[in-house]
């Protein structure tokens, strides 16, 4: 039976390792066509911009994905990372160390998620839950309801709101971020280790590997990424609130993972594609904006793209 | 039907959470407050039972706010701008959820999608289908408009259940909403089909084995539609009491909801991993989570902590449902079980 | 004219990717005729079954049931042609009670589409009283232990009253009265024109019940014929393959090496967990094959599991190459040059979605690492190597492992502990579902490193494979070792005796 779904896998792989570049163009060849506006340098900085922040988190939470896990946590993650510097700004604090206190955050709710989930063994989708509701709780007993507004502090503004060699700073730090994921899972022991966990985690285990130290790491890698995402949003914007990263963010973020090819199962699954899937949502939603697409259709569309993806290439074993 | 043991450890729980309250919060224990949990919850409750069904198949259903507010949608166009009669909008409203219930079911069932994929998707897509067919937007001025037809209206009714009986003479008695009551016979109901029919073993055995099920001849495709169907219904049901309460639907109605109704549910003892719960849970579940948040507000502490709360028992329920899951777990298996 | 067959079967073939599981193979069933189905494991014979009970559908072929050909791959369409199935491995809900899995998709309803509980439990108990078994019908059937589910199972099938009854080695967790009972069972089913397949890996049953015999090897039929025609070497032997009877005859009769270099490689003593296994105590030496043989259930896999820190003991000692060693997890016994091939390699030995060079390396990351980077250079390296060593095909390192044969996949397993260059190499029954041709290599392998001085430990239940490559043959029954011989001073027969715990 197994040779069976394999030798099925295999076409399946093959149909999945072209059919995203190919949707990608496809797609901006229809916008360029009945939207000359669309394939000017402008609007595809402006994409690349749009979804910095997805996209950072995305590649930070695909090795979470891979290992057949899940991390919902990371909308209040963001708004948390984003308020941490905030008071550590207001505490004059060091550029570096402000940076470093809103990533400690992240890091810490992530490890927090995967040492539970871990080391209690306990279903991801309900503890990554439970701690989306605990950090936004303390998102908002930190930050309270109301907004924080950051002025006058030129170099935190730079990391989201920058310009450098002509491009936003936000896409620099994404293509940063995507280009040492991709490192981190072809040229590194933990890329094999996190493969290897959501293929066969019993004998992963059993070929002398500690998978829960993987899992830990892994979540905390989520974590970081997200309160990246959090930083840049809150220097981009000039403001820290409880309340950023909504209801909806983790499901976006989960999406384009999932769009990249990678199994929700755990098992197999590519950064490189993760970076895809992101530009691949990025697109769509910016052809749409442009066609003036009304917001509803734009969410009918992303479900049934979804959808559509996923039948062809992550069905049930 | 015996209790399970987690069954009654939940009631306990329950119990011992109501009692500290009315012992130490203020007024939690007052006619008012049970009035406001049994108005604000029960349609929690229904929502909770009717996710219980893609659960005990081993699935989830991540749309089931998307359908409250697609339903909810329903209701108001049906009302406001086609001004159909009351006794048409009931039906129709139950049929557009469960309609989106079997589109889910569909979906996992015969494309072989992951379910928490599957009704992510779906999720976004009724959601998007609720703004397009929304009157808000079609028609600007129903904007206000509130909704009267009396069918609808009449689910927003509360009856002096203990001025009846006669019991208002020695003790306040809440008045108990018409929704409490909807919720007890969709409980009566699905409990029934649950423990009493075949679909129901059916069910139990789709979500334990499904291999084993197809082998002996259940169509396992079919009853998984059918269990997502029942969470679409129930959604539309929730939507109703909504509708009521609020006069009025909106296109965000119901958002968030997935979440809550998937912890009540596990906290009542359904298991994530198939085949285990019955509705009694979900129902309790809900409940011990409207009295905990209700609890707290009275004892005036902030809705912050209350989410840090909320997620805190969450993480409980799950670490209770593992316990138990692995005491169920055949002592062989334990044994041969290497990976920690 | 006679009436059709119960069962006809044409021209069954199932292909698995690169694996033919069957290849054209034809099965006859009459009435009141009970067929043994035997072959040596991976001879195909689950996938015949499997094709019968409509659980997967051939690649081509047809079957007829009483002359009327029905859709294949449809379970529903096999039950209601009056087809039931005892399965190997109990095929049943958790969480519902016994008395709702023996009737599992078809309970009887009363009015208003209710289950009628009462009608389910008078014919249940009836058939418990029939049939000499006794299970409390209340019990969710997964808090029962497996025996009792075994015997759900068995109610189950002989519940639907069917006309043809598929037994998947109905004795496996069985004790001996129940065996009676169970044999007693087919004969009366039988003489109500009842057929039946009965699959089963002790031959001793199948000369008691059965009347005819389809020996399967590779996918194909190389026998059939009936059971008063044959003798039991020629079933052992048309079911191993005349090829790998001779070699292992010829192998058997040089080339021991008991103690090997005599210097120990592994020494247990007096190890005990309660309720498992107790008392254990042997020695390992360098460049020696000892195999650890006995019956399912006699704890041996138990015992690896806390040889390689899975499964800690009450108490005793390990120690290797002499000095003493506590493994808490997999990690610390291969760090003190211990290597596990498990049983089941795609529960716990694979990663069938990844590369074969990745499987291989999958120990031994740590000898890739350069600084914090992985060597995916030194990786392909080491696994071209493998490979070659190893003749795993296709040659090619960028293969899925899923993808592979199951002899190849299980050298690729082997390859993989190779690869940690273990002082204690242990394989835990290491040609299950691999054909004849592999099986060789893989002794051959074996045989290979333990020239090269490695300390083998091998568990086996196939008698065949421990005469054919042990040095030494230890016996375990029921958690205890109970003999501990030179592999070239022991016959099969008394070798049998002792497995089955009965004094010589």
């Amino acid at each position: 039976m197994n040779a069976d779904t394999a030798s099925r896998a295999s076409n399946v792989e093959r149909i999945k390792a072209n059919a995203l570049p190919l949707a990608i163009l496809v797609i901006m060849a229809i916008f360029s066509l009945t939207e000359p506006a669309f394939l000017t340098p402008g609007n595809l900085v402006g994409i690349a911009r749009q979804v910095a922040l997805i996209g950072i988190m995305a590649v930070c939470t695909t090795f979470v994905i891979m290992t057949g896990g899940i991390d919902l946590s990371v909308g209040p993650v963001l708004a948390i990372a984003g308020l941490v510097a905030y008071f550590a700004l207001q505490a004059d604090l060091p550029l570096v160390m402000v940076i470093f206190a809103g990533l400690f955050a992240g890091a810490l709710v992530g490890f927090v998620n995967g040492a539970i989930i871990a080391l209690l063994q306990l279903p991801p989708i309900i503890v990554t839950l439970a701690t989306l509701s605990i950090t936004r709780g303390a998102a908002l007993i930190l930050g309270g309801p109301e907004q924080h507004l950051i002025r006058d502090e030129p170099a935190y503004s730079f990391i989201g709101a920058g310009n450098f060699l002509g491009l936003p700073s936000s896409i620099w730090i994404f293509a940063v971020v995507a280009a040492a994921m991709i490192m981190v899972q072809r040229a590194t022991p933990l890329g094999v280790l996190v493969a290897a966990i959501g293929n066969n985690e019993r004998a992963a285990y059993l070929s002398g590997h500690s998978t829960w130290a993987t899992k830990v790491l892994v979540y905390t890698i989520s974590g970081t990424g997200a309160a990246l995402a959090g930083i840049i949003q809150s220097s981009q914007v000039h403001t820290a609130l409880a309340t950023y990263g909504p209801f909806g963010t983790e499901l976006d973020v989960i999406a384009a993972v999932v769009l990249g090819g990678t199994s929700i199962m755990g098992g197999n699954g590519s950064i490189a594609r993760t970076v895809l899937g992101v530009f691949f949502l990025g697109v769509i939603s910016n052809g749409m904006n442009i066609l003036n697409v009304p917001i509803d259709v734009q969410l009918i569309a992303k479900g049934t793209i979804i959808a559509l993806a996923l039948a062809l290439a992550s069905r049930r074993q | 039907m015996k209790l399970r043991p987690a069954t009654s450890a939940l009631l306990f729980f329950t119990a011992l959470v109501f009692a500290a309250f009315s012992v130490w919060a203020p007024r939690f224990a007052t006619a008012t407050n049970i009035e406001n949990l049994m108005s604000g919850f029960s349609f929690i409750a229904i929502l909770a039972m009717g996710q219980a069904f893609p659960i005990l198949v081993r699935g989830i259903d991540l749309s089931i706010g998307a359908i409250v507010g697609l339903a909810g949608m329903v209701v108001f166009d049906l009302a406001l701008i086609f001004h159909l009669p009351g006794y048409l909008i009931l039906p129709l409203a139950l049929l557009a959820g469960s309609l989106a219930g079997a589109l889910n079911g569909f979906l996992v069932a015969y494309l072989r999608l992951q379910p928490f994929i599957a009704t992510l998707a779906t999720l976004a897509a009724y959601r998007g289908l609720t703004y397009t067919i929304s009157g808000r937007q079609l028609v600007p001025g129903l904007t206000t408009t509130a909704i009267t037809d009396p069918w609808i209206m009449g689910i927003e009714a509360y009856f002096d259940v203990g001025g009846w009986l006669g019991l208002t003479k020695w003790v306040n008695m809440p008045w108990i909403p018409l929704s409490f009551f909807l919720m007890l016979l969709v409980f009566a109901l699905f409990q029934v089909l649950l423990l009493m029919t075949r679909f129901g073993r059916d069910i139990y055995a789709v979500g334990g084995n499904e291999e084993a099920a197809r082998l002996a001849g259940i169509r396992t495709n079919v009853v998984i539609v059918l269990a997502y169907t029942l969470s679409g219904f129930a959604a539309a049901i929730a939507a109703l009491i909504m509708v009521a309460r609020f006069t009025t639907s909106t296109e965000a109605l119901g958002t968030g909801m997935e979440l809550t109704t998937i912890a009540a549910a596990v906290i009542g003892g359904v298991s994530l991993a198939g085949g285990t719960g019955s509705m009694f849970g979900p129902l309790i579940g809900a409940f011990l989570m409207g009295g905990i948040l209700l609890g707290l507000t009275l004892l005036g502490i902030s809705q912050f902590v209350q989410q840090i709360i909320t997620g805190m028992i969450l993480l409980a329920a799950i670490s209770n449902d593992r316990l138990l899951a692995i005491r169920r777990r055949p002592k062989l298996l334990a044994i041969s079980s290497g990976a920690s | 004219m006679a009436a059709p067959p119960l069962i006809r079967g044409t021209d069954l073939s199932k292909v698995y990717g690169t694996l033919t599981a069957l290849n054209n193979t034809n099965f006859t069933l009459m009435p009141s005729e009970v067929r043994a189905l035997i072959g040596a494991n991976g001879a195909g014979k689950s996938t015949l079954i499997k094709i019968l009970t409509g659980a997967i559908a051939p690649t081509s072929g047809t079957v007829e049931i009483s002359g009327t050909p029905v859709a294949l791959g449809d379970p529903r369409a096999m039950i209601r042609n009056g087809l039931a199935c005892i399965y190997q491995h109990a095929n049943l809900a958790p969480d519902l009670s016994v008395l709702d899995n023996i009737f599992l998709g078809r309970q009887p309803t009363s009015r208003f589409g209710l289950v009628n509980t009462k009608a389910q439990r008078s014919e249940a108990q009836a058939l418990m009283a029939r049939h000499g078994i006794e299970v409390d019908v209340d019990v969710p059937v997964g808090n029962l232990p497996t025996v009792k589910q075994k015997e759900v199972e068995i109610l189950k099938a002989l519940a639907l009253n069917a006309r043809i009854i598929l037994m998947d080695e109905p004795t496996a967790w069985l004790s001996a009265s129940e065996v009676t009972k169970l044999h007693e069972t087919v004969r009366a089913l039988k003489s109500t024109g009842v057929g039946i397949v009965y699959i089963s890996h002790v031959l001793d049953e199948i000369f008691a019940v059965c009347d005819t015999l389809t020996i399967l090897r590779d996918g194909k039929v190389v026998a059939e014929t009936d059971v008063a025609k044959i003798n039991r070497p020629s079933v052992v032997e048309l079911m191993v393959g005349e090829k790998l009877a001779r070699d292992s005859a010829q192998a058997s009769s040089k080339n021991r090496h008991p103690r090997g270099t005599g210097e120990i490689g592994l020494s247990v003593r007096n190890l005990t967990k309660h309720g498992v296994y107790r008392d254990i105590s042997f020695d390992l030496y360098a460049g020696e094959i000892l195999c650890i043989t006995g019956l399912i259930g006699s704890k041996r896999t138990e015992l690896l599991q806390t040889l390689f820190g899975t499964v800690k003991s009450d108490s005793g000692t390990v120690s290797v190459t002499g000095a003493p060693a506590v493994f808490r997890k997999p990690s610390h016994a291969m760090a003190r040059g211990i290597g596990l091939v498990p049983e089941d390699r795609h529960r716990d030995g694979l990663m069938l979605g990844m590369t074969v060079t990745e499987n291989l390396a999958l120990a031994t990351l740590a000898k890739f690492l350069h600084g914090l980077f992985l060597s995916s250079k030194g990786m392909a390296e080491a696994a071209r190597a493998s490979i070659a060593d190893l003749s795993i095909r296709p040659p090619d390192g960028r293969h899925e492992v899923g993808l592979l044969s199951g002899g190849n996949q299980q050298k690729v397993l082997v390859g993989k502990w190779l690869n940690l260059a273990p002082k204690v190499l242990i394989l835990d029954e290491p040609t299950v579902g691999v054909d004849v041709g592999a099986k060789a290599e893989i002794y051959g392998i074996l045989r290979r490193e333990r020239e090269r001085g490695k300390a083998i430990l091998v568990v086996s239940s196939d008698l065949e494979e421990v005469l054919t490559i042990a040095d030494r043959i230890a016996v375990m029954v029921s958690g205890s070792l109970v003999a501990l011989h030179d592999a070239g001073a022991i016959g099969s027969k008394e070798l049998v005796r002792e497995i089955g715990g009965i004094a010589a």
